[in-house]
This record gives structure tokens, C-alpha cells and sequence, in this order.
């Protein structure tokens, strides 16, 4: 829990080694081998897809003004989700909307079923449900598959803690931020704990910082120049990251995972992506 | 399209026999249980103690909607339930063992524990009419708190603590139970406040909430404390209140009558002692209490109130020590109006009550140790009767009630409703 990262079923059931996790999914897809659909439907990168999934939720959390940390926790579920359950073999749609709705009732800010329904039918037409029933069906399912453990650490607290321990500006703090929501579009959710992603974050915060540019300048932190400009908001951070029990390497594997994020988001169509999702949801429904 | 159809894994009548009904309430019903599964290595054990659990209850929460065919989404009550019992262990919080999805139903499965404080009460002032012995008092007390700074350590408020909600097995350990009711705390998204605006049965309602504080604290939790601990020395509700009801415009009324039951032991709180009192939203009322209710301005006094239920008490007569003046310290400290001041969970546990004078008074994890009496155990109906529509604060209990059993099956339902 929030005291208590390490006795969470976050920890203790949700986090996994990128060897196993890199298993499981061969495994979930050895079970599919049979019916094709891996060659049928080819998808793009996992990241690519997972950045179409979550630009759809901030459209509709939006609208709907819904906060950060319920739109994570949704992308957490959804992550979670789809390691146990082939995407092709699901609506995506339905299960972003299932997944915002149980989001909202466990960070507190609950949505009527109906209004929910209403919202992501309007902005996935796509989705093609009509009864708010279905989102109440795939409700169980996706507990069930996450065997009710539906308490989610996010890194956004980490980062609140460490933004006066580290002297971060404000700029630097939504900087680190936005990285971090960034960070849902790779596996670190289901493989570092909080505050490491954190750490990674107001690192590269710090690192891109003094060239002015945004996170979206995604290639400014694999640069060496820019480390070279870094000044001694750098030399604290590193200091105190020496001293303390912080897991380096980890922090070092979770912003190399970031940066390569930010290269392959390069590749990112929005297009390419909406239509590949159309074509196994259009084949399934046959 | 895909729409992810939902196929259960287990069914709750493959994995269980249904003994009867416990209980009832706004949530659904509340079911003993044996497990199916005789085996020993799939028995299910308990985390702490290691044994095997014998019996069960099960919590069938109920649609929305009474007969409901459809999925209509979980409520928010079972969501925080079943997420927190997930999360949380503690020797002193009723444990999960498991939760079953069934085609439109929840079940989750506990731990079921023989007794409940509420029952225990019941059985000292109905039947023997001797008082709850001070080692079982200080015993309960001292699970209890342990169980709440668990909580809140990790950012849980309870909110609905009362004698009914706390269990106690056979073997005298104390279970907090119904977190249904329970949020997280740490920088909520929106203030407590705008959730669920009426938290905690009224008869131990926080005076902060009473006077409509907004951003109340885990103190809520350890005011509910001291009214259960009253509670178990006198056998009744301290404050036993009436809880005004909302009105046709859904405004929630001023608690006037409950805050004159404080009142007339406590006095009504002054802002000297609570600084901030000025600031809570119903101030305003404050004034109007003592109009209502005469006896507020001349108050009892806790510690009068005390010595009286001590004396009505009659411990010689009952052969148990009475509890040490310590006792009524810490009630004095647990019954604090400012929030700030009142103890927290951590700091009640380490009050002389608990540790003694030189320190390192041991305290059971068995309330019952060194007691001669057993207590009834928990009345299970068997037989089919209707419900009743009332129930109490603190009774949530219902007599026999309408079983229909843990068939879940849409059919069956619709039968009998149709």
C-alpha cells in the first residue's frame, strides 16, 4: 500500500523480470500459434500500440476530466491485462472503457456505467456497444483476470517526494512528469518499482532540461553533448543516489528503456494503428 | 466484435457447503460456510497462525438493483472491499481467503470468526448481566488498536467502526471487519469529503464530522475506538443518539440530537480547547444544541460517567478485578473533541493502560485467556423466513432472513421474484 510498496501485490504479484516477461507473452502466444492470428493480424510494436491505446484515453479522459492518476491506473490494468490475454481475441475499446470505469471507482472519482458508455461510444464508434451491460460483463472479467488485485503505486507520488529532496524547478518537476506518463507505454509498470521510474525520470528531466526542449524532443537525451551541459542539479542527484540504497542499475536499465521509447516513437501513425485493430476486430466479428 | 463474454472459473457450490445465513445488511447477505475441498493440501490455512480455516463466511453482495438480470457494474463499496481485503493482512483484520466471480455475483470469502463485540455485549448485559472481565476488555482494546494503526499505516480510515464490525474468534482474537466503508488517504483525488458524504454509523460518529469538517483524518477512527471501549465497560452506546435523516432536498441535516448525547457527558467543546473548532461548516449550530437538549449545560463529566459504570459494574460480585484508573485515562484521551489532540493509533498503544507502569505489561493476542465462560456462538438460521426492513445503527445484523441460498443462477431468481 501507500506506506508499504514492498508487501503490495503491486510488488508481489505484478512485477516481473523482462525475462519473464518475455516468456509469458511467448507463451500466450504459442497458445494462439494454432489460430494464425499473430501472422493474420499483424500488429505494430508493443510500444507503438500502447502509445495509440493511451493518446485514446487521454482523448476521453479529457473530456470526460478525469485525473492522471486514474487514466494510470487504467493503463496499468490494461498492461496487466493483455500479458494474460491476447489483444486480437479482445474489443480494445470495450476493455479501455472497462478499464477507465473500474479505474475511477478505485482512485475515487467514480463514473456512472452510463455515462461511461455514453462518452466512449461517442468518441470509439468502433466499439460498437451499445449496453452498458457489456462494460458491466467485462467488469468481472478483467478483475478476475487481475485476480482483484487492483491497488496500483504509480511514480507521480515518488516524484512528489524526491521534487524538494532534489531542489527541482517547476518545469523540471512537470517535465519529469510527463516522462513518467510516458513510461506507461513500456513495460516498466510491470517491471520496476515507482520510485525507480521516478528516479529515471528526474534524471532525464534534469538531463534535457538545460537544452530547452520538451520530452517530446526525444533523441536530446541518447546525445552526449547534452549530458556535458548538465550542471550540478546532476551532481546532487548522482551524489545522492551513491549514497543511498537505490538499485542503479536499475535506474540506468529504466532510462535506457526510456530512451529507446522515445526512438521508436518516431516510427509512431496513429493511422497504422487504428487500422490494424480495425482488422482483427472486423474478421473476429465474423 | 470481441466482447469479452465473462465465463467463471469457479462457482461457490462447487467449493462450498452452505450452513445458513449470519447476517444482512445494504450490501448483500452473509453466509456460513465449510469448504469441499477435504483434501489437506488444499485446505485453505490461515497466513498467520498457520492452521487450516474450518469455517467460512461468505459475503454474496447483491446487485444494485434487487433481482437484476444484467451486469449493472460493481458499486464502489464492493471495489474498495475486495481491493483493500486483497491488499491488507494483518493478525487483526479479518482475513480473505478468496473472492469467486460468478456470472453477475460476487462472493468473497473470509475467515469466519465464532463471535462479534456486539454479540459479546449482548451476551454480558442480556443474559448474566455481570460486566465484560477487564482482561478481555483491555485485551480487545489492545487488538483493536493494533489492527487500526496497521490501517493507518497504511493509509487505510476505516469509517464504519462499531461492536458489530469487529469479530472475535473462538480463540479469542480480535478481526476488524467490513471495509466497505474504508479509503486510502494519501492525497485523495478529491477531498474525503465529496465521496460518501455520511460515513460512520451516527452512535460513533466523530464530533468533526458531526460539524461537517471536510477534510477529516485517521482521528475519526480512534474517536469510534473510544466509544466502543465505552461501550464495553457500560454493556450500551455511549452516545446513543437519533440520526436526523436526509431531507427531500438531500441536504445533510445537522446531527443535533447525537451531538447533545456528547454533550450531556462531555460538555459541549469549547474553542480554547479546540482551536479550530470556529472553522468547522456547522458551528453555527452549535449554539442551538443546548437549546434542544438542557442537559448539555450541566455535563455529566467522563470521569463521573466512569466511576458510575464501574459502580454499576459491581466486579466484586462477578469476581474479576475492575479495570485500573488508566482505563479511564485513556478513554478520556480517545473521547478528545480536538482532532489534533486526540491520541493517535500508534500513541494509544504505547498509553500506561497497555504497557503498565514499568513498561512491559504483556498484553494477550487471546481475550478470553484465564476465563471460565464461553461465550453462545454465532446464531446461524437455517430456516427460511422473510427479512426485516429496519435495522438498527449498530444492529446490523437481521434475525432470520429470506435464505435464498447461493444459487446464482439467473433462473432460479427469476422464478422466485417473477
Amino acid at each position: 500500500m501507500a506506506a508499504n510498496y514492498w508487501d503490495s501485490t503491486q510488488a508481489k504479484y505484478w512485477t516481473f523480470t523482462n525475462a519473464e516477461l518475455a516468456e509469458m507473452r511467448q507463451e500466450l502466444a504459442d497458445s494462439e500459434q494454432q489460430h494464425d492470428l499473430s501472422t493474420r493480424f499483424p500488429l505494430p510494436d508493443r510500444r507503438l500500440v500502447s502509445i495509440y491505446l493511451q493518446h485514446n484515453l487521454v482523448r476521453l479522459a479529457k473530456r470526460m476530466s478525469l485525473r492522471q492518476q486514474a487514466l494510470a491506473t487504467a493503463l496499468v490494468y490494461i498492461k496487466r491485462y493483455y500479458l494474460r490475454v491476447e489483444i486480437r481475441r479482445t474489443n480494445p475499446y470495450l476493455i479501455m472503457t472497462t478499464a477507465v470505469y473500474l479505474a475511477c471507482k478505485m482512485e475515487e472519482c467514480p463514473q456512472h456505467i452510463r455515462l461511461m458508455l455514453g462518452e466512449a461510444a461517442r468518441q470509439w464508434p468502433e466499439m460498437g456497444v451499445s449496453e452498458s451491460s457489456k462494460i458491466g460483463e467485462c467488469e468481472f472479467a478483467l478483475i478476475s483476470t487481475l485476480n482483484s488485485r487492483l491497488i496500483v503505486h504509480h511514480p507521480y507520488r515518488s516524484l512528489a517526494e524526491f521534487t524538494p529532496l532534489f531542489g527541482l524547478t517547476g518545469d523540471e518537476q512537470t517535465l519529469a512528469a510527463n516522462i513518467i506518463n510516458d513510461s506507461y507505454n513500456t513495460d516498466l509498470s510491470l517491471t520496476s518499482a515507482p520510485h525507480i521510474i521516478a528516479i529515471a525520470a528526474i534524471f532525464l528531466a534534469v538531463v534535457l532540461r538545460p537544452t530547452g526542449q520538451a520530452a517530446q524532443n526525444y533523441t536530446a537525451a541518447s546525445s552526449p553533448a547534452s549530458l556535458k551541459q548538465v550542471g550540478p542539479k546532476l551532481g546532487k542527484l548522482v551524489d545522492w543516489l551513491a549514497e543511498s540504497k537505490v538499485d542503479m542499475g536499475a535506474v540506468v536499465d529504466a532510462t535506457q528503456e526510456m530512451i529507446s521509447l522515445y526512438e521508436v516513437w518516431e516510427q509512431y501513425h496513429e493511422r497504422i494503428c487504428r487500422e490494424s485493430f480495425a482488422k482483427f476486430m472486423h474478421t473476429a466479428n465474423k | 466484435m470481441n466482447l469479452t463474454p465473462y465465463t467463471p472459473q469457479q462457482h461457490v457450490n462447487d467449493l462450498y457447503d452452505i450452513v445458513g445465513f449470519i447476517s444482512s445488511g445494504t450490501y448483500g447477505r452473509v453466509y456460513k460456510a465449510v469448504s469441499k475441498r477435504t483434501a489437506p493440501a488444499q485446505a485453505h490455512k490461515h497466513p498467520t497462525t498457520g492452521r487450516p480455516i474450518e469455517a467460512f463466511a461468505i459475503k454474496k453482495f447483491k446487485p444494485d438493483k434487487e433481482g437484476e438480470l444484467q451486469y449493472t457494474g460493481i458499486s464502489q463499496s464492493a471495489i474498495r472491499e475486495m481491493a483493500l481485503c486483497t491488499e491488507l493482512s494483518h493478525p487483526a483484520l479479518i482475513h480473505l481467503v478468496e473472492i469467486i466471480l460468478e456470472a453477475k455475483c460476487i462472493f468473497m470469502v473470509f475467515e469466519y470468526a465464532e463471535h462479534d463485540l456486539l454479540q459479546i455485549i449482548h451476551h454480558h448485559s442480556l443474559l448474566n448481566r455481570t460486566p465484560i472481565p477487564a482482561s478481555t476488555l483491555r485485551s480487545c482494546l489492545f487488538q483493536l488498536i493494533s489492527g487500526l494503526l496497521y490501517l493507518h499505516r497504511n493509509w487505510v480510515i476505516h469509517r464504519d467502526l462499531k461492536p458489530a464490525n469487529i469479530m472475535v474468534t473462538s480463540s479469542g482474537a480480535i478481526k476488524i471487519g467490513d471495509l466497505g466503508l474504508a479509503r486510502m488517504f494519501y492525497k485523495p483525488l478529491h477531498a474525503l469529503f465529496s465521496g460518501d458524504k455520511v460515513v460512520v454509523t451516527i452512535w460513533y460518529r466523530a464530533p468533526e464530522l458531526l460539524l461537517g469538517s471536510r477534510h477529516y483524518t485517521p482521528a475519526i477512527d480512534l474517536w469510534a475506538v473510544g466509544c466502543i471501549f465505552a461501550e464495553l465497560m457500560s454493556l450500551r452506546p455511549i452516545f446513543k443518539g437519533e440520526e436526523a435523516k436526509q431531507d427531500s432536498k438531500k441536504a445533510v441535516p445537522f446531527q443535533r440530537n447525537q451531538m447533545g448525547k456528547i454533550a450531556e457527558i462531555l460538555g459541549l467543546p469549547k474553542k480554547q480547547d479546540w482551536p479550530l473548532l470556529t472553522a468547522m461548516p456547522e458551528y453555527q449550530h452549535l449554539g442551538t444544541v443546548g437549546v434542544y437538549n438542557q442537559a448539555v449545560n450541566r455535563p455529566v463529566g467522563l470521569e463521573r460517567w466512569y466511576r458510575t459504570t464501574m459502580g454499576n459494574n459491581n466486579y466484586a460480585a462477578s469476581n474479576s478485578p475492575p479495570p485500573s484508573d488508566d482505563a479511564l485515562d485513556l478513554l478520556q484521551k480517545l473521547l478528545e473533541y480536538d482532532p489534533l489532540k486526540r491520541l493517535t493509533a500508534e500513541q494509544a498503544l504505547e498509553h500506561p493502560y497497555f504497557v503498565g507502569a514499568d513498561g512491559n505489561d504483556k498484553v494477550s493476542w487471546n481475550c478470553f485467556e484465564g476465563l471460565e465462560t464461553k461465550y453462545p456462538a454465532r446464531k446461524v438460521t437455517t430456516e427460511a423466513q422473510e427479512i426485516g426492513t429496519s435495522s438498527l445503527p449498530g444492529t446490523k445484523r437481521a434475525g432470520p432472513s429470506d435464505d435464498i441460498g447461493l444459487y446464482g443462477k439467473p433462473g432460479f431468481k427469476k422464478a422466485r421474484e417473477g
